[in-house]
């Protein structure tokens, strides 16, 4: 498994990304061509447009023609008209295309994201993921919408000047390329300064935004301690620091800007020099003289942009190889090709011989095998580290085992759907993680055939609809994330709520330990009997009064079943569930 | 208009910069109208025939000259003027966070940091756009329109003039409405990209619950639905601008055309040389960045003040902390401390917190205070540290209202580990001594041992020397909240406040912790604050709040004999431990 992600790793570095970054456009091609036949027309107007006044001026201005001076007003106007047109069509397109392209990227990303398994969460950070789908994805709609047709656009306009020049007149054309490579030269000097210059002050933003939000967090402490000059000094010294990076940044535009402004005031006067000279041994004419001169300010521009153009391809280049590398990375858990479709879950659940480790040979569970019939209500009871919430988790195949078998009502969970087998299961954890919206959304999650009577039944059924109905908005309530407006036991019995409307036949859960009210740790035993009568319950238990009422109680220590038994047949066994009682009885 | 004051008294220190950035500005933006002029008079004279090859290296010296200074003055007006917004931009952030220190926790619950630091990019950036480049942008709009439109008139022709300019000033106008309904469909997108990245983010966090309940289709179909909208307001975004970027181009144009036809017409009839009607032709092209910048500049400034604003509101919040005219002259407290029916709410509308708090910790004295989440306990701790104000009269330190001590030595004599251990991304050795004003490392060691954390902090390769957080190790609960206590026990204060914590170490270490502190800290004053039972039965007394409320209170014996809430809670706490202890 490990070995073949590595291969995929390298092939996506391997530069193949320009490739995988064009499939994408593929669908799109025929906009892409259309575009590009545009960009090419418009820019032949933009270099038609001084031969047309150059002329005017050569063949109209100076013979006194009046009606062929109109006459290329009325072409310019034209051009003018149909560059318009153009330039918008282009541009809308490509941006449509671009888009669009983004759009789907995007969805493939977050249904793929959707498809990995648990332990790929376990192990990436949220935020980093979330980068992905949002800023990285938008960083590659500059490229498609812009930067690929004016890359092109800029080389063309580039060759195209200078044949037109050199069909003009040659000699003139190779004085005005003469100061070509300075000018190129120049502008790549600038843009590796540039780049790193920009590179130091957004580090240096970076650690003071870093430094805000800690010191922000931490304003209580700062000033619990009485440390405020202390960390003024400090804060000045990062943000003087940030001031020297921004400096260098202004100066170095303030230098190269007006270097470039000084080689193209050198072009200027040697084609005017060079052109001056021919105009007077009547080499060439006045137009041809003020067509160069037109020329000679145009050429500057698509050079300069080209070497923007290409840094920002490189900066989606990088993008696009993050965003690979999380399209490559592949779920753990794989639907079978040919699940066994159960027809109604009754709830026999199996584990024999079950070996599971997260990682290598550092097993959670060992040999650990038990079954559940049907509507039975099982207790794990072990410390901390013992196994028992991996159990639950494997239930679900959140996570695949090792070695051995886990079957439900008889059929190995890895040969069934597991849309199907996690629909049949349903889990109440300790932590409950409350979504942006209101109540009714948070107990029906996205699912519209659950109507708002089910939610209310619901809600009634599990003790969650006294508080539900203080609200003031009572259902329509809005919560925030992480449920911030919510007590914990009122966070509690609204997951009840939620989980009895998706009616699963087996029910896995970790007994919350949380610190709540008196009276609504009444409510959530109520609601939990509710919750566990007719379903097979899974639990992990922590109070000797849930456990003692259990069928089955499975002892758990060290990652080994050690014991398993009613309560009275444990206590007659005299190991460690004996043991244990006994102190909680004393 | 009193808002914009505050921004005046910083531009006020730069003047002398920005004086001499707009003198250059000026210089540069006349000398510029001389390059057309030189190079239409060369033309000129070869058409005429009037010029030879040394009037042709005259010009071209000329054009040279002009275009040397014009380069220095373009680089004197960026370092003086963009400079200046620079340094601007870092004073008035320095100010901010010095601002930012003196105001209360009330302050900071009711402002998320997020919005704070927004405050600090977002603001300060768009302040600076309006003290650096809007400077520039609205002087060009302004003299460099005049300077050019002069030249064209003197050395052209009024009536071309004239005529030339009504493209452009549909441009200026355009420009002005292009910044509003672009800035709107701008925020409008920002708002769709946000509300993207809250449904990725809520989705990733929830995504145990998502694949439990098997929502990933739904998920995605949801999501489809904020992908589009981001998507529309991006094409809103570039619909505008791909059709105002031709449209810009195309009345440059026109004024081209205007300029060929009557310009033409003009040369022919001869009022005007054919070098002049091709230096027009360049005047024309330099009309059209004062035009671009009347738009910028109003972008620039509207913003500018709407962040002025923003940050003058900051500025303008007063502290809710501070010593008022009844403060004494105390320099150092002993540890007792009275509460005399304390009751605290923390807004008028908010409920109280606490309610009839009476009793009084003698020095030297362990106070344990026990109690639900939510029951008041932190709120006391938050009360002796003056975090917010209690009462008058409801709690007394030695003897003084707490308001007669002066905050600083107030919080010289309280060491406070809270319940959040939160450590700074800095040394170990750092961050144990941040509260102490000596970092030597005896002291910094000596205090480690006390709270048990010496041995873990020389196994790490750089010891004392180890980053904490992100760019070093990522410490465990345990570790974090051993090392919270070891900065409190550096300050050997009179008075200690434990809130929650031993909660994350376990049992042995606790006792070990405990002994060492009733060792060390023989004669001073402690207030315990938790959960668990084990951590405070051996405390003087114990507080138990429900509800804000005086519960239960006494010794642990008297307590267990109540068999009440104290009682009930060591009972169930039993059973976990056997568990781990099995």
């Amino acid at each position: 498994m490990k070995k073949r992600r590595e291969i995929d790793y390298e092939k996506s570095i391997q530069g193949n990304v320009l490739m995988r970054l064009m499939s994408y456009a593929k669908p799109y091609w025929h906009w892409m061509l259309t575009a590009f036949i545009l960009v090419l027309l418009i820019t032949g107007l933009e270099l038609y447009r001084p031969v047309l006044v150059g002329n005017a001026m050569d063949e109209f201005i100076n013979t006194g023609n009046f009606s062929g001076v109109q006459k290329t007003a009325i072409i310019y106007l034209m051009v003018l008209i149909i560059s318009f047109v153009f330039n918008f069509l282009q541009a809308w397109i490509l941006q449509l295309a671009g888009q669009n392209i983004i759009y789907n990227i995007r969805q493939e990303v977050f249904h793929h994201v959707h498809k990995l398994s648990l332990r790929f969460f376990d192990i990436t950070p949220v935020g980093r993921l979330v980068t992905r789908i949002t800023n990285d994805v938008e960083a590659l709609n500059e490229m498609y919408a812009n930067i690929l047709v004016k890359l092109l656009k800029n080389i063309i306009k580039i060759i195209g000047l200078a044949l037109v020049m050199l069909s003009i007149n040659m000699k003139l054309s190779f004085y005005a390329f003469i100061l070509l490579p300075f000018i190129i030269g120049l502008t790549m000097l600038f843009k590796s300064i540039s780049r790193a210059t920009y590179r130091v002050a957004r580090t240096k933003l970076t650690i003071i935004n870093t430094y805000l939000s800690e010191h922000i967090s931490g304003m209580k402490l700062i000033q619990i301690f009485a440390r405020e000059k202390e960390k003024y000094k400090e804060f000045e010294e990062k943000s003087v620091d940030l001031y020297k990076a921004n400096f260098r940044e202004m100066m170095v535009f303030a230098i190269f800007r007006p270097s470039i402004y000084i080689l193209s005031v050198v072009s200027l006067v040697t084609i005017i020099g060079v052109g001056g000279d021919l105009v007077i041994r009547g080499t060439i004419t006045i137009g041809t003289l003020y067509i160069f001169i037109q020329y000679i300010n145009s050429f500057f521009e698509p050079i300069q942009e080209l070497a923007e153009q290409l840094g920002t391809l490189q900066s989606a280049m990088a993008s696009a190889e993050k965003i690979f590398t999380i399209l490559d990375e592949e779920p753990m858990i794989v639907n079978p090709e040919n699940p066994t479709m159960l027809t109604g879950i009754k709830g026999r659940i199996e584990f024999q011989q079950v070996w599971f480790a997260y990682e290598g040979e550092n097993w959670i569970l060992k040999d650990v095998s038990f079954t559940i019939e049907p509507g039975q209500r099982v207790a794990f009871v072990g410390a901390t580290g013992a196994g028992k919430s991996s159990i639950l988790n494997l239930i679900g195949r959140y996570y695949d085992i090792q070695k051995g078998k886990i079957t439900i009502d008889g059929v190995d969970i890895k040969e069934m759907n597991t849309d199907q087998l996690r629909s049949a299961i349903g889990q109440v954890q300790q932590e409950v993680f409350i979504f942006t919206g209101d109540i009714k959304s948070n107990i029906r999650l996205k699912n519209e055939t659950i109507s708002d009577e089910d939610i209310k039944k619901a809600a009634a059924y599990v003790n969650a609809d006294r508080f539900i109905e203080q609200l003031n908005h009572t259902y329509e309530e809005a919560v925030s994330e992480r449920g911030a407006t919510l007590s914990a036991g009122q966070r509690q019995l609204l997951s009840f709520a939620r989980t009895l409307a998706y009616d699963p036949a087996i029910l896995v859960m970790d007994e919350a330990t949380a610190n709540i009210d008196t009276e609504t740790e009444q409510l959530i035993q109520e609601a939990l009997e509710k919750l566990m009568e007719g379903r097979t319950t899974i639990m992990v238990a922590h109070r000797l009064s849930t456990i003692q009422h259990a069928d089955k109680i499975i002892v758990m220590h060290k990652g080994k079943l050690r014991e398993s038994g009613t309560h009275q047949e444990l206590l007659n066994l005299g190991g460690i569930y004996k043991k244990l009682y006994e102190l909680q009885i004393q | 208009m009193k808002d914009i004051n505050i921004i005046f008294k910083y531009i006020k220190k730069y003047k002398w910069k920005y004086i001499a950035g707009i003198l250059i500005l000026f210089i540069v933006d006349f000398l510029n109208l001389y390059i057309p002029q030189f190079t239409g008079e060369i033309t000129d004279g070869l058409e005429s025939g009037t010029m030879d090859r040394n009037g042709v290296m005259l010009g071209i010296a000329k054009i040279v000259i002009v275009g040397l200074i014009l380069a220095l003055g373009r680089f004197g007006w960026r370092y003086y003027i963009f400079g200046s917004s620079r340094a601007i931009e870092c004073k008035l952030r320095n100010d901010l966070f010095a601002h930012l220190e003196t105001l209360s926790m009330s302050y900071f619950n009711k402002n998320k940091t997020g919005d704070l630091m927004a405050h600090f990019t977002n603001d300060l950036n768009a302040i600076r756009m309006a003290t650096g480049p809007a400077v520039i942008t609205s002087f060009d709009a302004g003299i460099m329109t005049i300077m050019v439109l002069t030249k064209m008139i003197l050395y052209v022709d009024l009536r071309l003039t004239l005529l030339a300019v009504i493209p452009l000033i549909f441009l200026g106008v355009g420009g002005v409405y292009y910044g509003m309904a672009i800035e709107k469909r701008f925020d409008e997108k920002q708002q769709a990209f946000s509300e993207l990245t809250d449904q990725v983010q809520e989705s990733i966090s929830g995504m145990r619950v998502i694949k439990a309940f098997v929502q990933e289709h739904k998920e995605l179909k949801a999501f489809a639905k904020a992908n589009q909208k981001n998507k529309d307001r991006n094409l809103k975004v570039v619909k505008l601008q791909a059709f105002i970027m031709p449209l810009l181009d195309i009345l440059i144009g026109f004024s081209s055309v205007i300029t060929l036809i009557y310009g033409g017409y003009l040369t022919i009839t001869g009022e005007i040389t054919i070098g002049r009607f091709i230096a027009f032709n360049q005047y024309i092209n330099m009309l059209v960045w004062p035009m671009i910048a009347t738009g910028d500049s109003i972008t620039f400034f509207s913003q500018g003040f709407a962040s002025i604003k923003r940050v003058q509101n900051i500025f303008n919040e007063k502290p809710e902390i501070y010593e008022d005219e009844t403060v004494r002259n105390i320099d150092h407290l002993e540890g007792k401390i009275q509460f005399t029916d304390l009751n605290f709410r923390f807004t008028s509308e908010t409920p109280e917190v606490l309610k009839h708090i009476t009793v009084e910790v003698k020095q030297g004295n362990t106070l344990a205070i026990l109690g639900r989440t939510g029951s008041g306990k932190t709120t006391i701790a938050n009360l002796l540290l003056r975090m917010y104000n209690a009462p008058r009269g409801t709690i007394r330190l030695d003897g003084y209202d707490i308001r007669e001590i002066p905050l600083k030595t107030l919080r010289e004599n309280i060491a406070y580990v809270p319940q959040d251990n939160f450590l700074f991304s800095d040394t170990l050795q750092n961050n144990i001594a941040f509260g102490s004003d000596h970092k030597e490392i005896e002291l910094v060691q000596k205090a480690a041992k006390e709270a048990n954390i010496h041995d873990n902090i020389m196994n790490f390769p750089l010891q004392y020397a180890t980053l904490v957080g992100e760019r070093g190790v990522t410490l465990s609960g345990g570790q974090k909240q051993r090392s919270s206590i070891a900065r409190a026990l550096m300050k050997n204060a009179p008075i200690l406040i434990l809130d929650d914590a031993l909660s994350a170490v376990d049992t042995d270490t606790e006792e070990q912790i405990l002994a060492n502190l009733k060792e060390n800290r023989n004669g001073k004053t402690t207030i315990i604050i938790a959960h668990r039972i084990s951590t405070i039965q051996n405390a003087d007394h114990i507080l138990v709040l429900d509800s804000g409320e005086m519960a239960e209170y006494g010794t642990h014996e008297e307590l267990m004999a109540k068999h009440g809430i104290y009682a009930d809670m060591y009972e169930k706490q039993q059973l976990e431990q056997q568990l781990e202890a099995v």
